[in-house]
């Protein structure tokens, strides 16, 4: 496993994307932004990630969608959500889809970083 | 049966509605106007409809039955009056044999038939007597008596007229034996008394004045020849005293005849009387049976015809209210002025219609309740929805916002200026975002101020529009087609907004048909004039039918975040609406979308 973990963050909105790649980068992660989920599940198919944190209404490809492939692919990735849509239900169905966590916008960096880090916390811990 | 119906609520009906608690309103319960209502049950109905006929072949039998039995009395009447004939005949036939012989046994057989006759008189009761004429009877009676009376008049005669006829004899044979002796003058010869004798026996043979005037030319000869002739006078006085017994008898025979001839015109007219009276009843009872026939050809069928209608009739009503009924018209009720076997059968049925109607409104305020429960439950979730949807929509902005001005904080030290420029107009942009969003809500709510109408040619207002979107169909190779008329159509409106509507549902087609299609718009006038019709058609992927009711609802999108809020078509609506307008969607998944604009046309009142 490399040093740095490699981040993906998928927003139909651009600026989350640039927002969190820069300051994510800042702590040290390997991150890419995508906008949309069509673009994103491209890249997944060719590169490995540790972490997505991803939007949950995106058109076509949803954060759904997004979480159930990237499940499939690697049962590890921590699959974070992001959504300004913050029904109970939502989440809940995120969750038992295994998703690591589900965060309602608008929301601080800090909160999104500590569950990030809880997230690297566990990988590590699995790794050894 | 009449379709003029009466509002008359009945007191059966106001029990049973108090009983059912159904709505009390009178004219709520409506009743079919009746005609002229008999209080006759069925069968008193049949019974007259068969007694009157029956009556009158009854009464025409009865009194056909009278008269044939007052025939049958005056039958016997006239052979009563026939035997009467008969006994006079006898007696008349007596009578002349008596005239012819003069003799005792004829004058006793002539007593005998007269007492037969007197006795069949008396033997007639006096009810016959009554009903035959108690003065044609007493006049019998007389005439018999008068006619007895003549004859025993006639038989005393006879026997003077014997006596008579003797003394004329024997006088004559006397002048003869005078003569004979020569003791008379010369004159008197034998010959002369023989002829004179001869004379004598021809008046006796023959009676006739003829006779009467030889003999009595004869005798006055002898007066002339021996003017003194002692001898000669006793039968020449005989002679006379004949003549005399012989006119008195002659008088008796006449009376005699006329009185017998009167007794049988009485007898005669009795019978005729009586045959009379049998042809006149015969005359009666054949009008009688004629009446009695005309009656029951025409009343008897009139009348069976009739009840048939009064019977059927209550019944036809009662089927022709059930027709209606079963149409769906519960508030009607059968009528309840029948006197006969259907009226029980029109409480029955009303008494029904009561609970139906009953289970009927029960079933229709459940209905309605459920359906206002499902309202609820709609605007409930559509509420929902509209929370989420502004949710959403807000969240992001803020969301992007938030994360802008942390990191500008985070790395405010490293940050360049242009960065910093281009991070504060992020700021801005989003925060434009999230106003243009309040905005549209506000619109779609209507509390946003008042907008502008005025007078403008929609057509220019279409064309603009189209102008607008010019470039987006270029790009997303999609072909236009426009049927607008080369005419000006004013409408009432504010033209930016019109704008909005319109590039709102060409933006729309345009994501539908993704990157190729033909997009048509439409102007043209409607309903004589006063509307304006704008229709945009697509040929995109559709909407599926269970979607289109929502189309219109804040919120509601099928698009992906960032190419629309939801809140495009519902601001459309509020906007036509504004407009005293409508609009309208039609689509077909896989053919295309139609949405129809209609505005009224400008007025110079408005």
């Amino acid at each position: 496993m490399p040093d740095k973990l490699r981040l993906m963050i998928i927003d139909d909105e651009p600026i989350v994307g640039k927002r969190l790649k820069r300051l994510l980068e800042k702590d040290g992660y390997n991150v890419e932004a995508f906008t949309g989920g069509t673009p994103a599940l491209e890249a997944l198919e060719k590169q490995h990630f540790d972490i997505i944190i991803t939007d949950l209404m995106m058109g076509r490809i949803d954060g759904m969608k997004v979480l159930e492939t990237a499940k499939n692919k690697n049962p590890d990735i921590k699959v974070i959500i992001i959504t300004g849509f913050g029904k109970k239900e939502t989440a809940d169905e995120a969750l038992n889809k295994g998703a690591f966590d589900f965060i309602i916008k608008p929301f601080k960096f800090e909160e999104l970083h500590k569950v990030v880090k809880k997230a690297e916390t566990e990988l590590k811990a699995k790794d050894n | 049966m009449t379709d003029d119906y009466s509002l008359i609520p009945t007191s059966d009906s106001r029990i049973l509605n108090s009983h059912f608690h159904l709505p009390s309103n009178p004219q709520n319960i409506v009743f079919l106007k009746t005609g002229v209502s008999m209080q006759l049950k069925i069968w008193h109905k049949m019974i007259i409809g068969i007694t009157i006929p029956s009556l009158i072949a009854l009464v025409g039998g009865f009194l056909t039955y009278g008269y044939i039995n007052d025939v049958k009395n005056r039958q016997s009447f006239v052979q009563l009056a026939d035997d009467m004939k008969e006994h006079i005949l006898e007696v008349r036939r007596n009578e002349k044999n008596f005239l012819l012989h003069k003799d005792i046994e004829y004058y006793k057989y002539f007593q005998s038939s007269v007492s037969i006759l007197k006795n069949s008189l008396s033997n007639i009761s006096p009810q016959t007597v009554t009903e035959i004429g108690e003065d044609n009877f007493s006049r019998l009676r007389q005439s018999i008596q008068t006619y007895s009376g003549s004859m025993n008049d006639l038989y005393v005669q006879y026997q003077h007229e014997t006596d008579v006829v003797e003394k004329v004899r024997e006088d004559g044979r006397k002048l003869e034996n005078f003569v004979a002796a020569k003791r008379s003058p010369g004159e008197l010869s034998m010959n002369f008394i023989l002829n004179l004798r001869r004379l004598e026996k021809n008046y006796m043979l023959f009676r006739d004045k003829g006779s009467y005037n030889a003999l009595d030319n004869a005798l006055m000869q002898i007066k002339n020849i021996i003017p003194f002739c002692f001898e000669c006078m006793p039968y020449i006085e005989a002679a006379r005293d004949l003549s005399e017994a012989y006119n008195q008898s002659d008088l008796l025979i006449n009376d005699l005849q006329v009185n017998g001839e009167g007794l049988e015109t009485i007898t005669y007219k009795i019978a005729s009387l009586e045959r009379q009276k049998i042809n006149s009843f015969l005359g009666r009872t054949h009008n009688l049976l004629l009446l009695a026939l005309l009656l029951l050809c025409t009343l008897g069928p009139l009348l069976v015809y009739k009840t048939a209608t009064y019977i059927v009739a209550p019944i036809k009503r009662l089927a022709d209210i059930t027709k209606k009924i079963s149409e769906g018209d519960l508030n009607l009720r059968a009528p309840l002025k029948e006197h006969d076997e259907t009226y029980s059968l029109a409480q029955s049925f009303n008494t029904m219609l009561d609970h139906l109607q009953l289970t009927h409104q029960s079933l229709e305020r459940s209905l309605e309740l459920l359906h206002e429960k499902q309202v609820e439950a709609e605007k409930r979730a559509s509420l929902g929805f509209l929370v989420s949807g502004i949710t959403h929509e807000l969240n992001n902005p803020l969301n992007n916002i938030s994360l802008t001005a942390e990191t500008m904080k985070e790395d405010l030290n490293e940050m360049t200026l242009e960065e910093m420029k281009d991070y504060i107009q992020d700021i801005l942009s989003q925060s434009e975002r999230a106003k243009h969003i309040v905005g549209d809500l506000l619109e779609f709510v209507g509390t946003r101020k008042t907008t502008v109408m005025e007078k403008l040619d929609i057509v220019n207002v279409v064309e603009e529009s189209i102008k607008l979107v010019a470039n987006q169909l270029r790009v997303n190779n999609i072909n236009l087609k426009t049927n607008i008329p080369n005419m000006v159509f004013f409408v009432n409106g504010n033209a930016s907004k019109l704008e909005e509507v319109f590039v709102n549902i060409i933006v729309n087609a345009v994501h539908a048909m993704k990157d190729s299609g033909t997009l048509t718009v439409c102007v043209k006038p409607d309903n004589g004039n006063k509307n304006i019709l704008i229709e945009i058609s697509d040929t995109g992927c559709g909407i599926p039918e269970k979607e289109l009711k929502n189309i219109f609802e804040p919120f509601y999108t099928t698009k992906p975040v960032g190419e629309g809020t939801g809140l495009g078509l519902s601001v459309t609506h509020s906007l036509v609406t504004k407009h005293s307008g409508d609009i309208n969607v039609r689509s077909r998944v896989g053919e295309g979308t139609t949405f129809t604009i209609k505005l009224p046309l400008y007025e110079e009142t408005v």
